[in-house]
């Protein structure tokens, strides 16, 4: 069996562990083997990637490179982790200059990138594996009117994602189809939920998310499903500020796609710890 | 306001270069694909007075109009570059295939350079360089990992990262 070096990165690790509790569930039911590592930050491809191009291109590569000492494929549970690696490797694949430079610091630490593993994000490890996912669903699912957000930096840029339509984004709804969830399909699908800009601009920020979530609701979900531990904070995490600011009702319980999968797989939502989340869980979640 | 309409070689070099061995940056039309599918430009408008666009940024940026954009991000309300939401919408819809969040990230890394980044930016990059973390791990968190029955994290060792930080000039900026 693969194993893959397990990067939960900064959010999930160290904020939001419930989330890593119910996807390491999901891979032991569905066979995916994971070992740990002493990543350091990935780093933000929103933050840190902003701030220094090269920082970004240092510290990514050396994650990198403590993979590559094992031989083995990294496995990401975020899609900002994942893009910030695949798109280091994207950029030192394709720029030899870069590469070149990157090296002459990495030496310093004892080390050297040669562009020898891949990188995984989840989504496409648990779509390689839909009939061991079918497999092991034991509860009945078709309560849930799920919206799917897989956020931006899953599917863009498709240079170095190269995972899913960049604009019409289908793996998630395809694996929340597996669980038996019914999916509900709605015009934003493909919209930002702001968490970048949200930092120095919060009013524009709480606009797209409103934007999102506005037509969430019309399209009459009871559950949104996210892979990414920064859209789910936004999600989960702001719908009672947007409430009262925009004076609207929100409240459209969050779940990781592996929370969901967990609870179909008739793991009990204490054991992954669901009363974590900002939003309260509906009917349609409680009777699981 | 009055702009600034001098040519920076220098950085109109830096943003020729974005696209690895590719001069597609020269072929954009200014179609305004990019800005009408932006999705902070859509609602960029009702709050503060300077707009957020992005095909300006991209002519702007590729003109070498350096002092432009620094002078645009030290204003108050600086919107540009530092409203772009990292989405890559642009990049996707753009018929020329120009990256332009690429750019749009490099034009942050100039201002950061002369401490126009916003601050929450700055504090993230500041975490990244002490504790090797965006967030670092704290006793609450470990107590909560432990209950649903998690391993610790394993932390990176922070003086092999401090001393790669140092070797690309990332302190520098902090």
């Amino acid at each position: 069996m693969t194993e893959y070096k397990m990067f939960e990165g900064c959010t999930i690790g160290n904020r939001i562990p419930f989330i890593e509790a119910a996807s390491r569930k999901v891979f032991d039911k569905i066979g995916v083997q994971t070992s740990q590592a002493p990543f350091a930050c990935c780093p933000d491809p929103t933050g840190v990637k902003s701030f220094d191009n090269t920082t970004w291109l240092a510290l990514g590569a050396r994650n990198l490179c403590l993979a590559e000492a094992e031989g083995k494929d990294i496995i990401s549970l975020c899609n900002g982790c994942a893009n910030t690696l695949r798109g280091v490797q994207h950029q030192l694949k394709h720029d030899s200059n870069k590469k070149e430079a990157i090296n002459k610091e990495l030496a310093k630490i004892g080390k050297e990138y040669k562009g020898s593993i891949d990188v995984k994000h989840f989504v496409d490890v648990l779509l390689s594996k839909l009939n061991a996912i079918k497999g092991g669903i034991t509860k009945q699912m078709s309560d849930l009117k799920v919206a799917c957000h897989p956020g931006c930096h899953y599917m863009r840029p498709v240079e170095w994602m190269d995972s899913d339509d960049p604009l019409r984004p289908k793996n998630l709804k395809e694996i929340v189809a597996a669980s038996g969830a019914n999916v509900v399909d709605y015009e934003e699908l493909g919209l930002c939920c702001g968490n970048a800009v949200a930092g120095p601009f919060p009013e524009h920020g709480d606009a797209i998310l409103k934007q999102k979530l506005d037509s969430i609701k019309k399209a009459g979900a009871n559950c949104i499903v996210v892979n990414c531990p920064a859209c789910f904070q936004r999600l989960d995490g702001e719908q009672r500020n947007l409430s009262k600011k925009f004076e609207s009702e929100y409240n459209i319980p969050v779940l990781y796609v592996t929370e969901l999968l967990a609870l179909a797989m008739g793991v009990n939502s204490e054991e992954i710890g669901l009363k974590n989340h900002r939003t309260r869980r509906n009917t349609a979640i409680e009777n699981l | 306001m009055a702009l600034p309409v001098g040519i920076d070689f220098e950085f109109r070099k830096l943003i020729m270069d974005v696209h690895i061995g590719s001069d597609k940056i020269k072929y954009c039309y200014q179609c305004n694909r990019c800005t009408d599918n932006c999705p902070v430009a859509s609602v960029a408008n009702p709050f503060y007075e300077n707009v957020f666009d992005p095909r300006l940024i991209v002519l702007g940026t590729l003109l070498g109009y350096k002092d432009v954009v620094m002078m645009l991000a030290g204003t108050k309300s600086a919107i540009i570059p530092w409203g772009c939401t990292v989405c890559d919408t642009c990049d996707t819809v753009c018929p020329q295939a120009i990256e332009v969040t690429e750019i749009i990230a490099l034009a942050k890394n100039v201002t950061t350079g002369a401490g126009l980044a916003p601050d929450n930016i700055v504090a993230q990059a500041k975490t990244v360089f002490e504790s090797g973390k965006a967030i670092p791990s704290q006793p609450a968190i470990e107590r909560r990992r432990e209950q649903l029955g998690l391993p610790g994290v394993v932390t990176p060792d922070v003086n092999e990262v401090q001393t790669l930080l140092k070797a690309v000039g990332a302190d520098k900026k902090l």
